[in-house]
């Protein structure tokens, strides 16, 4: 175990110093997104200026939408950032490297790279937080939370689609449609959602938790609905492993000459 | 026939071979704009959601001029508008870095003119393919539009906006003659055309002082006028709509040809 944190520890050291060798290039990338997920931002702002309160939410609830799922999904771009790629790497044979090293493959795979986007993710998530949250060692532990499941949840749900390249070959049009649905579906409020579409987001696809954040958890805190987003985040991420491990028998490749990246 | 109508009628049927070429390649990657399709539809489902919401549901209610079913079928328009643009200032960029481009400039053919064949080639079947698709959305979730001239009226204004978007795509991708790298500046004119262009919420909706700057920039023409004429019809905005179109067109390809130009006249190549 303290072996595996060891290692983890050195990959995030390697891809820190790695990005940070292109320090202009880091921190264009970091604003680049940053910049986007602003003007996301002055999307809503217009939005709300027109109708100020939709089915119960209003702006400072759509910004805290927003501090989780861009700073969730920043976390896990910047420790993790091969989540997205999972597909593209087994379809095209570059595993071979990760089961070359003594070193769990997932892991080791998910670890070896580090988005420079999702830090300007992460730091969007944090500033948004701070100007519309709640500062409070209470408000603070609970956005925490809400990040660290959001991020689970979206590796989870992205392991699961890029595991499907085992059984399938070229599934990298599919998870980047899994990739690109999931986050436009974080990026709305749960509310909107009615019916059939509510029970899928909270099922199926788990987007449903963490546009829901913001309500169940930050702003009156639901025990139930809490113990639901772990549970779906334990259960997700769990089913992405396992079936990254099975679909890992039938992993078959060429002679291909690859490098770790 | 005069000499300088043969030349033009050459030019045009070069260019009619590129769109047609164009349109070849882009049905060789069916899979690949059906799966683009597939994201449209979820957009549009989400934002019925969210204007349905909004409007609680009420058909009858006009908000800025627009219904519920207006604003949907709107962002239809405007959706098929953005997405159906192949990534052109990407395709001049690596042209430029790689020194591919000096292949182009031999042949006898407008090396923009080429770019805005194959990009209306390609633009062209996936705002159809898109259109359908998200009109099916639409269909399901509103209803159908009003039919009136406005769909007619739609479709020329559209392929107008298009040439937009190539103008101000091209403008960015080839500044790669100077900068190199250009996907910032793209970045930029990409998140302008989605507030300033009103992707997402009709201009009409925004507040007043940002409706005044929209009003002076290019990003309406491109896709807010298009879509909310095909929602709205109305003949005399139509015409003032083409005119401002035909000016931005006017303006953007005087700027084009300017960069190209200039850049061209700086442009190095080794080897080949």
């Amino acid at each position: 175990m303290s072996g595996t944190l060891r290692f983890l520890l050195a990959s995030w050291k390697v891809n820190l110093a790695s990005a940070l060798e292109y320090r202009l290039s880091f921190f264009l990338l970091a604003g680049m997104m940053f910049v986007n997920n602003t003007i996301w931002l002055f999307f809503w702002y217009l939005f709300f200026a027109r109708f100020p309160v939709v089915s119960g939410w209003e702006i400072g609830d759509v910004m805290l939408l927003w501090a989780v799922s861009a700073g969730g999904f920043g976390w896990a771009s910047v420790l993790f950032g091969n989540f997205p790629r999972i597909a593209t790497i087994v379809s095209s044979g570059q595993l071979d490297v990760y089961l070359s090293q003594p070193k769990p493959v997932l892991l080791n795979m998910l670890t070896s790279r580090m988005s420079v986007t999702g830090a300007g993710d992460f730091a969007f998530g944090l500033i948004v937080f701070l100007w519309a949250g709640d500062l409070t060692p209470r408000g603070c532990l609970l956005f925490a939370c809400a990040l660290l499941l959001a991020g689970v949840l979206f590796i989870g749900v992205m392991a699961i689609a890029g595991s499907l390249a085992f059984w399938i070959g070229n599934a990298e049009g599919i998870a980047s449609q899994v990739f690109g649905g999931f986050i436009s579906l974080t990026i709305y409020p749960t509310g909107i959602f009615r019916g059939a579409a509510k029970v899928i987001l909270f099922t199926v696809v788990p987007a449903g938790f963490i546009g829901y954040m913001p309500i169940g958890l930050m702003r009156e805190f639901d025990p139930g609905f809490a113990a639901a987003a772990f549970c779906a985040a334990a259960i997700f991420s769990a089913c992405g492993a396992l079936l990254f491990r099975v679909g890992l028998a039938r992993y078959a490749s060429g002679n291909a000459m690859t490098m770790r990246n | 026939m005069s000499r300088t109508a043969r030349i033009l009628l050459g030019a045009g049927r070069k260019q009619l071979a590129v769109v047609r070429i164009a349109l070849r390649q882009q049905w060789a990657y069916k899979a690949d704009f059906l799966l683009r399709s597939c994201f449209l539809l979820l957009i549009l489902y989400v934002l019925g959601q969210l204007y349905g919401a909004a409007y609680e549901g009420d058909y009858e209610r006009a908000i800025g001029g627009f219904t519920l079913r207006q604003i949907v079928w709107y962002l239809v328009f405007t959706e098929a508008i953005t997405m159906a643009g192949p990534p052109v200032g990407i395709r001049i960029e690596e042209e430029v870095k790689s020194g591919d481009i000096a292949v182009r400039l031999t042949r006898p053919l407008s090396y923009v003119g080429y770019h805005y064949g194959s990009y209306l080639g390609e633009g062209a079947l996936r705002f159809f393919v898109l259109l359908l698709a998200g009109g099916i959305v639409a269909w399901l979730s509103v209803g159908l539009p009003t039919l009136d001239y406005g769909l007619l009226a739609y479709l020329p204004l559209a392929m107008l906006g298009l040439t937009l978007s190539f103008l101000m795509t091209a403008a960015v991708g080839l500044c790669a003659f100077w900068v190199e790298e250009t996907r910032g500046l793209e970045f930029v004119v990409q998140k302008l055309q989605f507030t300033a262009g009103g992707l997402l919420i009709p201009i009409n909706l925004m507040p007043e002082w940002l409706q005044r700057v929209c009003a002076w920039l290019p990003f309406q023409a491109a896709l807010y006028l298009p879509a909310r004429l095909g929602v709205r019809f109305d003949g005399e905005e139509m015409l003032r709509a083409c005119s401002l179109q035909f000016a931005w067109i006017a303006a953007l390809s005087l700027l084009v040809a300017f960069i190209f130009r200039r850049g061209v006249g700086k442009l190095h190549v080794n080897g080949g």
